[in-house]
């Protein structure tokens, strides 16, 4: 019966329903179920981030319309989309501090719950500057992406981190593409049963809205912050320390790796940001396809999120099995620098069906390039997960902001040519990868410390010797002992906790 | 003897090519041989939904006769004034008529008519906020641009008018995402205060 087959699973795994780590944290990505801890948070994860694009590029399909009701000019539609997408730079390092002290749970459900007004008032903007507030104040809710990632970090163990990040966050960003054929067919529905059209855009974007809403009821009410419970709980009983958010946030700001990753996802995920805002508009005009099929080849380009992001993360786990850590680094620098080989290309084609075709190459690469990039970060920092994932993440978005204010505004270059130039900046802010390095396992060009730099070392060395002294760090030291396996060589996890804290090294 | 004749057929491909090119045509290449007026003043307003537009337009007599035998149809049509063109490029002038995006507002379809004919028609709700001017469109039995007039010089700057747009708010949609927006608030501060009680509850477990 599969009831006593689940049960008789619980007693192996320790009372969970998929095997875990000894932090409590799966070793195996179930897609298929949605039993707490582990596969539920998955589940709501990718979910509400799913909600929170489908809001922030509600707008975008429906501009034919609302350009007209609200008078806007190519400058303020232009302003506008840079608008959504800077928003979300500061709320994503904000997002990451509020991971670190409160816990995903009730930092993504307050954050959308903050961002749903921006929504609603959708419905009453009336001027340009009215639209540009209210597509600035809904594109916050782009920070969810933090949430999701640091959740998944939590619940998931190192071989299939990169897989869990890579696929809640590619099913998340399908949302900019899915929004492209919801918005416009929920606009004919209304209209249909009898509302102007100016009237009808408006409550259309009530579905977004809702959906929102209810995203953030469920996450609180289903979700878990961690394996063992949530912040609160933990933090009350003393079974987690509540941290200092100083502290939290000088370690993240002192971590150079943080920073390089950061340009480097500029020009993955900035990249992607840009095309999703840019691709159609350069069919039309250049193809001269009818605005219709402009419109889903530019959804075509965010539903490749359906597997490429997901493949990203996978490959990284892949790699990792093998090669460690530098198998991931590899695989991010080499993938990102095709995309951005493939990005100039695609400025240099004159045909419709090849340029189409290299777009969506170009698509799955920079897509999985984003995955790749999630399969590194979290072993970057376990004390400050939340801000450099915050850094990170709102890196994407600079790059998405200076990407479209440099190459994609105004009349300075063609279109074809900005893409061009994109692919050229691509490859240049990959670069910078060559100096990230990994005392315990190396980098791109160096293998580990001869000094032979462990990972309790490196983890240690987020915690001052005050802080050690009264145990603060007892979490981190796990999952030090769980990310042997980044060393390449089949380590298998130890299932009881390690006695004693190894000596730390200082700040490596 | 194969090339000859390859080089036979392309040649009469392409002449029919340039041929059609001509003829699917261009702005310039119209006749102005209809006379239009339409009742706005200049600088006038009109409201969206409520107001009306007369357009009375009859063939040029100054043209010489026959210059109509062609005509089959007439199309009226509301467009763009430049100051609206402006930083639109949707609503661009081009002089290749397929792709020429200035007049995107249809007012009416009729026979053509050597003597004068008129419409009155009320503006709308789903014209936005412009400036305008009418013009009409002459079309042979191809279906093909053959003539037109409007209500404006040929630099399009002169009686033009103005229409004011419905917002396409109401007081209920306002008054709904007002109600949802605080709801949403005042369910997060429920939350908090939800999540401070379960802590407080399991510390004194």
């Amino acid at each position: 019966m599969e009831n006593s087959q689940t049960e008789s699973n619980r007693e192996n795994n320790g009372g969970f329903s998929s095997p875990v780590d000894s932090e409590h944290k799966a070793t195996k990505l179930r897609i298929q179920s949605v039993a707490a801890p582990h596969m539920r948070a998955f589940h709501l994860s990718w979910i509400s981030f799913f909600a929170c694009f489908v809001s922030t590029f509600a707008a975008p399909p429906l501009i034919p319309l609302i350009r007209d009701n609200l008078d806007l000019t190519s400058t303020d539609i232009g302003n506008a989309g840079v608008a959504a997408v800077s928003g979300a730079v500061f709320a994503r390092i904000v997002m990451g501090t509020l991971c670190d002290l409160f816990g995903p749970r009730v930092a993504s459900a307050a954050l959308m719950l903050l961002t749903t007004p921006a929504v609603y008032c959708s419905a009453l903007a009336n001027s340009p500057a009215s639209f540009l507030l209210v597509r600035f104040f809904t594109g916050f809710s782009l920070s969810t992406f933090v949430s999701t990632q640091y959740w998944m970090s939590s619940m998931f163990s190192a071989p299939v981190v990169g897989t869990a990040n890579g696929v809640a966050a590619g099913w998340g960003n399908l949302g900019g593409g899915a929004t492209q054929l919801i918005m416009p067919y929920v606009f004919t529905l209304i209209h249909h049963i009898g509302a102007t059209k100016f009237t009808a855009w408006r409550i259309a974007f009530f579905v977004p809205a809702v959906f929102q809403t209810l995203s953030a009821y469920s996450v609180f009410f289903l979700g878990q912050d961690l394996p063992d419970g949530d912040f609160a709980k933990l933090q009350k009983s003393g079974d987690k320390h509540k941290d200092k958010f100083s502290q939290v946030f000088y370690q993240a700001i002192t971590n150079y790796r943080g920073w390089i990753l950061a340009l480097t996802y500029g020009y993955c995920f900035g990249v992607e940001l840009t095309v999703d805002n840019i691709i159609a508009q350069y069919f039309y005009d250049r193809f001269h396809v009818n605005l219709h099929t402009a419109g889903i080849i530019a959804a075509s380009f965010g539903l490749a999120n359906l597997f490429s992001r997901p493949l990203g993360g996978y490959v990284s786990d892949v790699m990792a099995t093998r090669y460690g850590m530098r198998g991931r680094l590899w695989t991010l620098f080499l993938v990102q620098i095709l995309g951005g080989c493939l990005c100039v290309l695609l400025g240099r084609l004159g045909s419709l069906s090849t340029s189409v075709t290299v777009m969506l190459v170009f698509s799955v690469f920079v897509q999985a390039s984003c995955g790749l990039t999630y399969g590194v970060v979290p072993f970057v920092s376990r004390r400050s997960l939340g801000v450099i994932s915050g850094l990170i993440g709102g890196g994407g978005n600079v790059g998405a902001v200076l990407t479209q204010v440099v190459f994609f505004r105004g009349s300075r270059f063609k279109t074809e040519t900005g893409i061009t130039l994109m692919g050229v900046t691509i490859i240049c802010c990959t670069l910078p990868m060559m100096f990230i390095y990994f005392p315990q396992w190396g980098g791109l060009f160096w293998g580990p410390s001869s000094k032979g730099i462990t990972e309790e070392n490196y983890y240690m060395s987020e915690w001052s010797k005050e802080e050690q002294e009264q145990g603060f760090h007892k979490a981190s030291l796990k999952f030090a002992n769980n990310s042997k396996g980044e060393r390449g060589k089949r380590v298998a996890s130890a299932p009881t906790p390690l006695e004693g804290t190894p000596e730390s090294y200082g700040h490596v | 003897m194969a090339a000859s004749t390859l080089l036979f057929v392309a040649s009469i491909l392409l002449s029919s090519f340039a041929l059609s090119c001509n003829a699917s045509g261009t702005f310039s290449a119209l006749q102005k041989s209809i006379l239009l007026t339409s009742s706005p003043k200049s600088g006038q307003v009109l409201k969206a939904g409520e107001a009306n537009i007369t357009v009375t337009w009859s063939f040029n007599k100054t043209y010489p006769a026959g210059t109509d035998s062609a005509y089959k149809t007439v199309k009226v049509k509301l467009c763009y004034a430049p100051i609206s063109q402006k930083d639109r490029g949707w609503r661009k002038t081009k002089d290749e008529l397929k792709k020429d995006r200035t007049c995107q507002h249809k007012i009416v379809k009729r026979d053509y008519k050597p003597e004068s004919d008129s419409v009155t028609w009320t503006v709308e709700r789903d014209i936005p906020t412009a400036t305008y001017f009418v013009r009409a469109y002459v079309f042979n039995a191809e279906e093909k641009e053959v003539a037109y007039g409007q209500s404006t010089n040929d630099g399009k700057k002169t009686n033009l008018f103005e229409v004011e747009a419905i917002t396409g708010r109401h007081v209920s949609l306002d008054i709904a995402s007002a109600c949802f927006s605080v709801f949403s608030i005042v369910s997060l501060a429920g939350f908090f205060y939800l999540e401070k009680r379960k802590a407080n509850a399991s510390q004194q477990k």
